[in-house]
Order: structure tokens, then sequence, then C-alpha cells
């Protein structure tokens, strides 16, 4: 294994998949240098955990959809590097968890498959395909602002950029889109803790999720405007996710699909016009939840 | 606030909201409340169950975040599929309609 982990598990005492985070935590831990960041104590030293986590990537376990080892983190204000959840998992592997706190058979076994593939994740570390660089996507773009009281939204004026109504774009060129999401939705989400990206090669149907991305205050799909096959996502991203803060229609694009019917798609979004005046009755509509 | 639509089509035509798994659900954690921007859900303190779907027009459609924070993975939606055929067919039948 060449790279080891802070290991921050959920450790769960409300159900079986938080019990599960801490065997897998446990075994990582034995099997490498892997490190544990017990969340009950880093809530009281936060000192010593922090220096661990600047040290190492760190490893997020969480239990179940509450994320509660990711919310830790996010309030801590780490920087997630890998991730896994049990629930969803399980769900893969077609694990049922039981109901109760002790790890059965059939959960040791998930505990295992987690651990070798955290292994092998962590040796494949750089072996995502990356985009290549092309002209496909304008060397520059220009934009339309819309202000309202501090916050600036920008949207891209240039021909062949396609929106849906769920804030994401996709820029298109003969069979081929880039796709991102709007200034709207990395606004509303404020600091982008984690993006989660979809698999290259996943065939997707127009409003199929394409990857999720998390901020400290919620989780959020992208909804893909385009049917088609993924054939390259925003390796950059992974590790650098506040560049979809910083510019989500430049650098923080998300993934590039082989589009199999746009004009069927087109159907369902918007060009610049139609979308700027749905992005401008959202903001005016926007407030902060309580 | 201006009349709720999706592509065009007055939202109260879409069906698109979240439907609660009562026997998954505790009726107690309340999450998807505290997470929804846009009041969805509502608690009842002296009813049972606590929990329901209110405001089902204020959900954004084919937005499932709050099924994603659900820890007891007690929020179920329609079949996205459907719902965008759905949808086609209404512009459809209103474009012919003129």
């Amino acid at each position: 294994m060449g790279k080891t982990y802070a290991v921050l598990p959920c450790n769960g005492l409300d159900k079986c998949a938080g019990c599960v985070t801490r065997e897998i935590a446990l075994q990582l831990s034995a099997k490498t240098d892997n490190e544990i960041i017990c969340p009950v104590f880093y809530r009281v030293a936060e000192a010593r955990y922090n220096r661990l986590a600047q040290e190492k990537p760190l490893l997020v376990i969480d239990g179940c959809a509450t994320r509660c080892a990711s919310k830790l983190a996010a309030e801590k204000r780490l920087k997630i590097t890998e991730r896994l959840n049990v629930s969803d998992y399980a769900k893969e592997e077609n694990v049922t968890l039981g109901a109760g706190l002790s790890l059965d058979a059939d959960a040791l076994g998930l505990v295992r498959r987690a651990v070798t593939k955290l292994l092998n994740d962590s040796e494949k570390d750089n072996a995502r395909q990356m985009s290549e660089v092309d002209d496909f996507f304008p060397s520059s773009l220009d934009y339309e602002i819309y202000k309202k009281d501090k916050f600036i939204f920008r949207l891209p004026t240039n021909e062949g950029f396609y929106f849906n109504e769920n804030d994401v774009w996709a820029y298109v060129s003969g069979n081929r889109a880039r796709v991102g999401v709007t200034d709207y939705v990395q606004k509303s989400l404020s600091d982008i803790m984690f993006f989660t990206p979809p698999a290259i090669g996943a065939e997707i149907v127009q409003f199929d999720e394409l990857g999720v991305m998390e901020s400290g205050k919620a989780i959020w799909e992208i909804i893909s405007p385009v049917s088609g096959v993924v054939t390259a996502i925003n390796e950059k991203l992974i590790n650098a996710p506040e560049m979809l803060n910083q510019n989500p229609y430049e650098q923080g694009w998300v993934a590039e699909i082989d589009l199999t019917d746009f004009d069927e798609d087109s159907d369902l979004l918007h060009v610049f016009d139609g979308y700027m005046s749905i992005l401008k009755r959202k903001v005016d509509e926007y407030r902060v939840k309580d | 606030m201006s009349e709720a639509t999706f592509m065009g089509i007055p939202r109260s035509k879409i069906d698109w909201s979240p439907r609660i798994d009562y026997d998954k659900c505790d009726d107690e954690c309340m999450e998807c409340v505290n997470f929804c921007p846009h009041d969805v859900f509502a608690v009842r303190e002296n009813e049972k169950p606590k929990l329901i779907v209110k405001n089902l027009e204020n959900c954004v459609v084919f937005c499932r975040a709050c099924a994603n924070t659900c820890g007891l993975d007690a929020l179920v939606f329609p079949e996205k599929t459907a719902t965008t055929a759905h949808i086609k067919q209404i512009r459809k039948a209103g474009v012919s309609n003129g």
C-alpha cells in the first residue's frame, strides 16, 4: 500500500453500519500504517487529531446517509481525500446489515471486502483517467452577470451552452458535451468540501445523477442535462473541490459525455435567455433556512 | 412568489415529491425537515405520525437530496424516467393544442 491514511470512522452505536465503520477502521490500522481518529475523542482533543489529519490524507468512513463522520470533518475544516459510505457499499454488495449492533458473518464479510477495496484503491490512486486537453471547449468564456445584494451570479453567453432547470449546464459540440453546475448551485451550497464523480463508462439518461457534491450545508446531486456515456471526469475536483466554487464553468467542470440523442434532450433544456430568467427568479426567491 | 412551473408546465401537474416509508422512518430524527430548504416536510407535534410531506409542489423536480440525507433510507421518489416521459407528453400536448 503506497499511501497511508488518517481514518475517521463514524463509529456510531446507533446502528449496525456504524459498528461496521469501526471494524473497517480497526482492520485498516492493523494491516498498515493507517491511523484512526476517534470521533468522540476528537471533539475534546482537537489538537492531537488536527495534526494527524494534516500529516496524512484523510479517509472518512460513514455508516449511513446521516454522514456524521463527514459532517465532523466539515466542521473541523478537514480536507477529505477518500471516503466510504457503508450503507451504500452494503447495497452495492447486496448485503443486508442486521438490526442489532453485533457483526454477523455477512457484515464481517463486508468488512473484509471494504478493507481490501480501500487498500487496492490507494494503490490505484493515480490510475483514474484524465480528460485530454484539446480545442473542444472554448479557451475563454464571456459572461453576463446578475447581482443580488453582495452576491454575483455569472452565466456564460457563449453559443453551445444549454441549461436544465436543475441548474446544471452542458456545453455541446457535435456529439460531445462537457457538463458542470451553475453559479447558483455553488453559491447556494457555499464551501464545497467533497465531490464524488460519476463512473467513467457509465450510461446516463437525462436527469440521472451525474455525481454528488457536498458542503457543510448540504449534499447535492448533479442532475445530468443530457443522455450519453461518461467519457471523462474532472479529476482535479476530487482533491480540489473548491474549484467548483471558484469557477464552475471553466476549471470546475464536472464530466464529459458522448451524447446519444441530444435532439431529444434539448427538448427539456434552455439556452441562455431562458435559463437567465429562471436564475434571476431563483435568486430573488432564495432565502436562507433558519 | 411567481407561479411554480417546470419547463413551462405547472408544477401541480408533475408528480414528484418524497414518499415517507413509515416502516423505516423513526418519526424522530427530522433530518429531512432540517435539511430541505423548500419546506416540503412539516412536523405535527401532537399527532402521529409527526412527520408528513406537506408542500408537495415545493419539491424541486428531480431533486432527491433529502433521500440522500436520510440515515434510515425512508424516503422514496417516483421513477425519473416515467416523470420525464410525463413531462414531455404534457409539453407535446400543450404544443399541439396551440
